[in-house]
Formats: C-alpha cells, sequence, structure tokens
C-alpha cells in the first residue's frame, strides 16, 4: 500500500488510485466537480489542483514544483508529497470558483438543488463572497432533454459528468457539448431525447442544479428531506437506494453507492418505479367474510381468527391441505414468520414459492451495471427459507396446477407486487379453496374468493433484508409510516407467530434476523455498503 | 547580399505547385537520401539540426520522434496544417507554393519515425489549399512517393488530408487529435502524451508543416549549412510574416534571429511603415505571444532591455530565446502584426480579447470563463465605461487564468492571457489617459444598465454603501 504525505500528514492508501480520491478517502474535502470514480478522468474543472514536490529538473533538488497538478488526474505514488493547504492553491480555488459564477443566474431561492449544491458549498467555503464581474451575465437557455431532465443551461459548470455517463455506462451517447467558450452548452441532437434506461443519473451526478428531475422539480427543499437506506425491490439485482422522505411521505429515491452491485448508479425503474405506494387505490383496512359478506375486522383479532381457521383445517388433514404462498416481494424476515406459522400448524403443509415476475432478458451495461430481467428483490430469500424449512414445496405454477385439482383447502397467499399479478386461470384454480388468506397491497380477481384479505405494506413502510439474485443478503430500513390503516407485514406475521421467545411484542427486523441467524448463518451478517467519504460526490 | 531563398524558393515561379517543377529544383533528393539512412540516423540528425517545431512552442522535432516507444507496432504522423493563429500565413504560402515540399517532409518525418499512415489535418477554411495539396498528393503517389515500397525502398507510406472544421484550439497537438478522431476538438490531458498514446490509441508525431518542409533541406544541403544559420539556440530558416500598416506585407523568408524592427523596416521585408507612420505596438509571434512596444517610445539610453519600463523594444530579435527578455511567451508563429501610432490601444484590446473569448473550446474553467470575462471588460473600457481599477483587474484575471505554468489541459489561456497582460502592463499610460478623459460617471451608468444587480447590491466600489448585514463576510466574522 503505497503512503503519500498529504499537507504534511502520513496517508496510506490503495494503489492504482488518483491523489483525489486518496485525499477524499481520507476525510480531506477537496472541491472538485469533473472527476467522479464512476466515470472517466477529463480534469477539466481545474478545481482540485494540488502543489505537488518534485526534483528540480536542472538541480535535481526535490522542492514544490512551480506548477499545479489535478489531484484527480495524479496517481498516487509511494512517498509523494503534495498540499492542497497552501495559499496558491487556496488562490487558485478561490479564483477558479470566482469564474464560475460569473455567469451563473444565482437563482438558490427556486433552484431544486439548493442545500446540495457543490456550487454552494464550494462558494461558501472556498470562493470569494463576492463578485467583481459588473457586466451582463450570458444566458445560457433552459431545455427539456428527455421525459425525465430539465437541462437549466445557465447553471451548468460544464463538468461533463453526464456527458460521460451516456457515453460510457448508458453506452447511448445523447448528450454532447456544443458550441465554445462560455457559450458552451450541454445538448440533445433534435429528435433524440436523453430517453436510455439509466438516465435518472444524470441529475444525481450533477453536481450544481443544472440538470433537474421532472419528478421532483419544485417538490421539496432538500433540507427538509431524511434519507433512508434501503434496496430497490425494483429487481433482482439488490440495488441499494437512499429514500429520500418526510412526514410528508417519499419524495424521491437515489442510489446509495454500492460496490459489489450497482456502484454508483440505479435504473429509472427503480428510481421511478416506486410511485405504486402512493396509488390511491391501496388496500387500507383489513376484511373478513362472514356469510358471504365483507366485514372490517380489528388487526389484533386478526391473528387470533387465522390462527383458528388454519389450525381447524390442518388439524383434520395433518397440514396436507394447506399451503402458504411466499411472494418474493416479501423480505426474509417476513417469509420466515410466515413459513415458521405454518409449518407451526402442519408439518405436512406446503410452502409455495411465489409468483416470480420476469420481463426481459437481463440487461449489462458498461462497466458491470445489470438491470435484472426478475422484477422482484428477495426470489433468492424466499427459496432459502422454503428450502430451509423442509418438508413439501412447490413452484407457483404446481401450486395452482395443484389447486385447480383441489388439493387445497386452506391458502395463504401473498402478494405486494407493483402491477396486477393474478390472471383469470389463477382464480378459477383457487375457487374450491375453503380458506383463502389474500395478503396484498391491491384489490384483484381473487376478491371476490378471499375468506380474509389482509392490506399489506410496502417496502418503504417495512424493514427487513433482501438476498438479491447473486445470494448477497442486504438490509432495508423503514423509511415512512405505512399507509393509516395498514400494519407493517412483519410485525403482523409476528404477531401471527406469537412473537419471539424472550422479546416484546415488537417486531424488529434485526431481532428476527438474530433468531434466523441461528438456523440460517448466511443472514447473520447482513451486507451494508460503506458509506461514500463525506466529501465524495 | 539577399539571403537565398530556401523554404520559399518555388514562391512566384511560374506552375510552382506541379510535381515536375519541384524536381527540377531538387525536389525529392532529400528524401531520396534519407531513405538510404536508418530511420534511427535520420532522428539523430535531426536531433543535431537542433530544429525546433515551427508551430509555435519550439521544441526540438527530433526529440519529440525520440519519444516514441522504441517497441511499437503502430506509429501515426500528424502534419499540423491547421495554421490559425491570428496574423500567420506562412504555411498557408508554403502550401499553396510548394506543396511537394511538405509532403517531401512528411515522408522524411514518417521514414525516421517508421510511420505508414500519415495525416495531413488541415484547417477547414483552407479550401483552394486542399484542392492544391490533394492534387500533389495524387500526383507523388502516381509518382512513387506515397504507396508501398517507395522508391525502392521497401518502405510503406500513406498520406491522407483531414480536413477541420475551423477551430483555433485544432491547431493544439490532442486538440487535432481528438478533431482526427472525429471528436470535439478538446485537448486531451497529459500525460499520456500523443508520442505513447495519440490517434486512435498509438503512437503519434505531430508536427507543424513548416517543421517537416526545413528536413528535405536539412538532407540536401547538410548539416552544416544548416547549423550556420540562425543564433545560438534557434538554428535554420525561418518563413517570418508581417502584417499591417507596412509598405509590403506579406512572408518573407530569413535566417532565425531577424530582428523586429528589421522585418518592419528593412525594404528586404515589411519596407517601413505606410505614409511615414511610426509604430504603436507590434505582435511578434501571432497575437497569443504578447505586445512589443513600437518606436514611438524612446530607445533606452543604455540599449538595455527593461520589459517594466516605457521603451522602444522593436530590437527585440525574433528567435526562441531572446523573445523572452521582452515579457514575450515564446517566438510563436513569427508572424508580426503591426498596430500604428494613430490606432486605439483599446481597440487592440478589444480584438485581441474577442478572439480569445471565441476560441476558447470551453472545457477549463478558467480559460471558458476567464476569456470571456476579459473580453466584456475590454469592450466596456472601449466604450468609454472602464473604471481605474479594471486595468488591475484584467491584470488579475490573466494571473488567474494561469500563465506558464498553466493551470489548464493546454496552453489556450496562457496565450489567451499572455496578450491582454502585456497590452495592459505595458501600454498602461495610454489606458490611463483614456480612463481619465471618460465622463466621470460614464462606468456607473453603463454597469447600472447592463448588470442591475451588480448596481443594487454592494459588490463594487463604484457605489459605496456598507455591506447589509447578513452577508456571508459578517456571517464568517461572526464565528458561524
Amino acid at each position: 500500500m503505497p503512503k503519500i504525505i498529504i499537507d504534511g500528514r502520513e496517508v496510506e492508501c490503495r494503489a492504482g488510485i488518483s491523489v483525489l480520491q486518496a485525499a477524499l478517502e481520507a476525510g480531506w474535502d477537496i472541491p472538485h466537480y469533473c472527476y467522479h470514480p464512476g466515470l472517466s478522468v477529463v480534469a477539466s474543472c481545474r478545481l482540485c489542483l494540488m502543489e505537488m514536490k518534485m526534483p528540480h529538473p536542472q538541480t535535481g533538488e526535490v522542492g514544490w514544483a512551480p506548477k499545479l497538478f489535478p489531484a484527480c488526474q495524479t496517481p498516487v505514488k509511494d512517498g509523494m508529497e503534495v498540499r492542497f493547504d497552501s495559499p496558491r492553491v487556496r488562490a487558485s480555488q478561490a479564483a477558479t470558483l470566482e469564474y464560475y459564477l460569473l455567469n451563473h443566474p444565482l437563482d438558490c431561492p427556486v433552484c431544486d438543488k439548493a442545500g446540495e449544491c457543490c456550487l454552494q458549498d464550494y462558494s461558501e467555503r472556498f470562493g470569494r463572497p463576492t463578485s467583481r464581474m459588473v457586466e451582463e451575465k450570458h444566458k445560457n437557455p433552459k431545455k427539456d432533454i428527455g421525459p425525465h431532465t430539465l437541462l437549466y443551461q445557465d447553471r451548468c459548470v460544464l463538468c461533463t459528468r453526464c456527458v460521460r455517463f451516456c457515453d460510457e455506462i448508458a453506452g447511448t451517447g445523447e448528450l454532447r457539448v456544443v458550441n465554445r467558450g462560455s457559450r458552451a452548452e450541454i445538448d440533445v441532437f433534435p429528435g433524440l431525447p436523453l430517453a436510455n434506461e439509466l438516465q435518472g443519473n444524470v441529475v444525481d451526478l450533477c453536481p450544481v442544479g443544472a440538470l433537474l428531475s421532472k419528478d421532483f422539480l419544485f417538490r421539496q427543499r432538500v433540507w427538509f428531506l431524511r434519507s433512508v437506506r434501503s434496496v430497490s425491490p425494483a429487481d433482482s439485482s439488490g440495488a441499494t437506494i437512499w429514500i429520500d422522505c418526510n412526514s410528508q411521505g417519499v419524495h424521491r429515491v437515489r442510489p446509495r453507492f454500492n460496490p459489489r452491485v450497482n456502484q454508483w448508479w440505479l435504473s429509472d425503474e427503480a428510481r421511478f418505479g416506486w410511485k405504486y405506494i402512493l396509488r390511491d387505490d391501496r388496500l387500507n383496512e383489513p376484511r373478513l367474510r362472514r356469510g358471504g359478506v365483507w366485514e372490517p375486522i380489528r388487526w389484533d383479532e386478526l391473528p387470533e381468527v387465522l390462527r383458528y381457521r388454519f389450525g381447524r383445517i390442518a388439524t383434520s388433514d395433518h397440514g396436507a391441505g394447506t399451503a402458504a404462498v411466499l411472494s418474493p416481494m416479501m423480505s426474509c424476515e417476513e417469509a420466515w414468520l410466515l413459513a415458521r406459522f405454518v409449518r407451526g400448524l402442519a408439518p405436512q403443509a406446503t410452502l409455495v414459492r411465489g409468483y416470480v415476475p420476469v420481463r426481459g432478458t437481463d440487461k449489462t451495461f458498461g462497466t458491470g451495471f445489470v438491470i435484472r430481467a426478475e422484477k422482484c428483490p428477495n426470489r433468492r430469500g424466499i427459496e432459502r427459507i422454503i428450502a430451509h424449512s423442509g418438508g413439501n414445496t412447490l413452484e407457483f405454477d404446481e401450486f395452482i396446477a395443484a389447486a385447480g385439482e383441489g388439493r387445497f383447502k386452506a391458502v395463504y397467499l401473498v402478494g405486494g407486487y407493483p402491477e396486477e399479478w393474478i390472471a383469470k386461470e389463477h382464480h378459477k384454480a383457487l375457487a374450491g379453496v375453503e380458506l383463502l388468506v389474500v395478503h396484498d397491497l391491491f384489490g384483484s380477481l381473487l376478491d371476490e374468493l378471499a375468506t380474509v384479505r389482509i392490506p399489506a405494506a410496502s417496502f418503504a413502510e417495512r424493514e427487513g433484508c433482501f438476498m438479491n439474485c447473486d445470494g448477497l443478503v442486504q438490509p432495508f430500513e423503514q423509511a415512512i409510516e405505512p399507509l393509516e390503516g395498514v400494519r407493517s407485514d412483519g410485525q403482523f406475521f409476528y404477531e401471527l407467530v406469537g412473537g419471539l421467545p424472550g422479546a416484546d411484542g415488537l417486531f424488529r427486523a434485526a431481532a428476527v434476523r438474530a433468531a434466523m441467524a441461528a438456523e440460517l448463518p448466511e443472514f447473520a451478517e447482513p451486507y451494508v455498503p460503506p458509506d461514500l467519504p463525506p466529501h465524495a460526490h | 547580399m539577399p539571403y537565398e531563398r530556401v523554404l520559399m524558393r518555388n514562391v512566384g515561379v511560374p506552375n510552382s505547385t506541379s510535381l515536375a517543377t519541384y524536381q527540377a529544383s531538387g525536389g525529392y533528393a532529400g528524401a531520396a537520401r534519407a531513405l538510404q539512412m536508418k530511420p534511427e540516423e535520420l532522428v539523430e540528425l535531426v536531433k543535431k539540426a537542433n530544429l525546433r517545431g515551427r508551430g509555435g512552442a519550439g521544441f526540438p522535432a527530433g526529440v519529440k520522434w525520440s519519444f516514441l516507444p522504441p517497441d511499437r507496432k503502430v506509429t501515426y504522423l500528424c502534419v499540423n496544417a491547421d495554421e490559425s493563429e491570428p496574423p500567420t500565413f506562412s504555411n498557408r504560402v508554403l502550401m499553396e507554393h510548394d506543396p511537394h515540399m511538405l509532403l517531401e517532409g512528411v515522408l522524411i518525418a514518417g521514414y525516421a519515425t517508421r510511420t505508414n499512415v500519415a495525416y495531413i489535418y488541415m484547417r477547414g477554411e483552407f479550401t483552394e489549399l486542399f484542392h492544391i495539396m490533394q492534387r500533389a498528393v495524387d500526383e507523388a503517389y502516381a509518382a512513387g512517393y506515397f504507396g508501398r515500397n517507395i522508391l525502392g525502398s521497401g518502405y510503406d507510406l500513406e498520406c491522407y488530408i483531414h480536413r477541420g472544421a475551423g477551430a483555433y484550439v485544432c491547431g493544439e497537438e490532442t486538440g487535432l487529435i481528438e478533431s482526427l478522431e472525429g471528436k470535439r476538438g478538446w485537448p486531451r490531458i497529459k500525460p499520456p502524451f500523443p508520442a505513447v498514446q495519440g490517434v486512435f490509441g498509438q503512437p503519434t508525431v505531430v508536427n507543424n508543416v513548416e517543421t517537416l518542409a526545413c528536413l528535405p533541406h536539412i538532407l540536401t544541403r547538410g548539416l552544416d549549412w544548416w547549423l550556420s544559420l540562425g543564433t545560438e539556440n534557434s538554428k535554420g530558416t525561418k518563413m517570418y510574416c508581417i502584417s499591417g500598416p507596412v509598405n509590403r506585407p506579406g512572408c518573407y523568408e530569413a535566417p532565425l534571429g531577424l530582428s523586429c524592427r528589421e522585418l518592419i523596416y528593412s525594404p528586404e521585408f515589411g519596407g517601413g511603415m505606410r505614409d511615414g507612420k511610426k509604430v504603436k505596438a507590434v505582435f511578434p509571434g501571432g497575437i497569443s505571444m504578447g505586445v512589443l512596444r513600437g518606436d514611438v517610445f524612446p530607445r533606452a539610453a543604455d540599449g538595455s532591455v527593461d520589459p517594466s519600463r516605457d521603451y522602444d523594444e522593436l530590437d527585440c530579435r525574433l528567435d526562441f530565446d531572446d523573445v523572452r527578455r521582452y515579457d514575450l511567451l515564446g517566438l510563436g508563429t513569427a508572424a508580426a502584426v503591426v498596430v500604428p501610432e494613430d490606432a486605439d490601444i483599446r481597440d487592440v484590446l478589444v480584438n485581441v480579447a474577442r478572439f480569445f473569448a471565441e476560441e476558447s473550446c470551453g472545457q477549463c474553467t478558467q480559460c471558458r470563463e476567464g476569456t470571456s470575462w476579459m473580453y466584456k471588460i475590454a469592450r466596456r473600457i472601449r466604450a468609454g465605461a472602464g473604471r481605474p481599477e479594471d486595468l488591475d483587474l484584467l491584470v488579475e484575471v490573466t494571473g488567474n487564468m494561469g500563465m506558464m505554468p498553466g493551470l489548464s489541459i493546454c496552453g489556450l489561456p496562457d496565450g489567451a492571457a499572455w496578450p491582454i497582460r502585456t497590452l495592459v502592463q505595458k501600454f498602461r499610460a495610454e489606458f490611463e489617459r483614456h480612463l481619465a478623459a471618460q465622463e466621470p460617471d460614464a462606468a456607473a451608468r453603463l454597469i447600472r444598465q447592463t448588470n442591475p444587480a451588480a448596481w443594487e447590491l454592494p459588490i463594487w466600489a463604484g457605489r459605496r454603501r456598507p455591506p447589509t448585514a447578513g452577508t456571508m463576510p459578517e456571517l464568517h466574522r461572526a464565528g458561524r
């Protein structure tokens, strides 16, 4: 591991990285715009310039070189000495930041980026408080460049991160720089809008408020938002995300750095696909059919009712007619609790791996980012728990076929999919089930067959862990309170199994996970990606 | 005795662009001789000749060639024919009148660098020249100077002409390479240098037209002849351009080390100023190298050189070293443009600033924003609304853009800042005279009109109002 000296302090760093990366990882706050660890280096923002000690070309004497070097472009070398905290570097930073603001409209009060804007932060920390330009500013135009993105060119610092992202990661190259000098603009080609499947990332990448998401436009000031660590349920890759939310609910989803899965990026379906949790036809009241009529039932009555009804059927045939369908939208904890409940009723009960939605094929982008075809987060986790539970197991199709033959009398069916997933043949097959419990986000064809209908909570309203398609277990936290009238699935299953021995009545994912880990060691230490260095962006 | 013209020997000769004319004056003899040598010997020869790049920076061509990795498989040679420095037209004269001299140079340089593909990157505006060059290339192919097994030596060289789209920055070698690859002409970060990773990621040499045109003569006339020309560190012959209100504007050839005064006043060259005017200023190396004071200023009594004092600087010798004593960035293209005594120095400032604001490629911040800011300040001063502090501000802006050693990817901001700084510093007295002659509140009125925010907010000293509480410096003082 090379050791370098930054501002007089020795720092040990990974080999092959740039001085800027090493300094950021060691906690230095070095202003930078164009550098991004996931993109190629262009060294054009000229903010991370540093002084470096070099041997004098004639005398060979080692001293500070007269030139300033871009830290992003200089690889670390054992024994090198650099400094950022020097009058020359500070003066260069201040001068460059002054240049950045020359033609900037200073419209922070109406800018969505305000509060998380690197131009604001750097100008305050490293820049000058006032501008010395008294002439008219250039007004570069505002543009609508794609279905999700607006470009406010007047705020742009021309770091070209977005251009490089579209070239190098998305591979579609929609964005280009046009014109020269201070009239240079980012633009799309006529008739070819920014519309790739990763386009939302350019908004995160933009260090200033030039690229804005139409989805988040004027929605919230960012300082009113709280960021919660979560995992995207949009596909089976297990992309880690931040859910930005407040008491009014979820406002946006951003990628959370994850070196083992999604790196810095997030697909659009994960970024924009969470809106189903806001749909107003979400179920919000548990109901029980009594004499053919839906009646509301209280949440705290429900476990007892289900235990009684399932128990009666299960004891009659030792569980041969009892089945639970575990949805791959469930967390591992929830699946484990439900499996425990069903196995507790009768050893012969059947556990079914729920419906796995698949769309198309896996799509791999540059540098290995993958959008998975499997549009559910936890198939592997469900399979692991079913395999661990032993006994009778079925795939979803086999279960539907068996149900059509009338093998099941009591079924606990968990859904939770963002889209309608019950087809007519499912309805037909399940028509003969005596006790059908449907636990889902939305109403479906099964409503007329169900004996009990339980509203589910969305991923943002739950906590737990998902096992992604590569077997990586990653926890996610609860961002918001469940919809009014809804109890989180984990809490409900926890009550259904009567809690864990020696614990109180509240479901806590970590505690359940610890109990699971006694049987399933892979859940002992779920993977939480390291947070990015505080000043990296 | 007039100097025997070498590079320009066929200028003015009828039908000079044809191969027959070129061969009649001994053309392609140098190439024939080169092909009998080993490439390494050629590189050594050019190193010994100390042939410094004629494009502006003056980097020795032989040294540049020796940076190529010895184990390379593919090498490319790019000819920089994107001559776009303002008063410069020597490459144009050369290609227009004697295209085969360049092609012979290409052949020699290609052989010395073991190149099989050479690209001539021509400035987009050179439409007629492109046709002349293309005809010459076709002729050379037909005569066996390009293609396979050239002159029976077993050496193959293909030569293509690529036309640029008209950008100053594409004359920078990595900007040229990007443009040649079909991309936006943004200079690349170095390292890796083109000698290691250039065109299409392969080792590449980029040489100027005139540099290559010198090669045939070094080979035919010999090293001793070459070394006998020029000054200590600047050897050989050079094409000088002179423009502006002189009697004989044009392109002239002379050994390196011609003085600026000779270039303007010698009857062989500029032939003196029109109407007997005096010289106020001269940009001796293309505008980006900075400005010299003309003979409207007195000569220093003791003949000393002190750029900080208002003396006549026309005795500056135009070679690679002497220019630095006069606070110039370098020799540049050795194309002088003369500003007569009756010109307004503010017009010169606006003109220079506009060019660089227009041509900055927009990649590095300092250059992108600095050039346009300088242009805006210059325009305001020209409009008679300058402030006394503007001159210092201009000098500071040029300093912040970075000058030698630069802060940016390429040298454009250095070349943009240098003439502005030298103009302001060397002609400060005249600027101050103009500022004093302005209407007293002209600056305030114009600023209020064009940038009301700058007027309303307490950001410039012209409107003195104490900063309101809550501005950032206040908060910082309060220990926030």
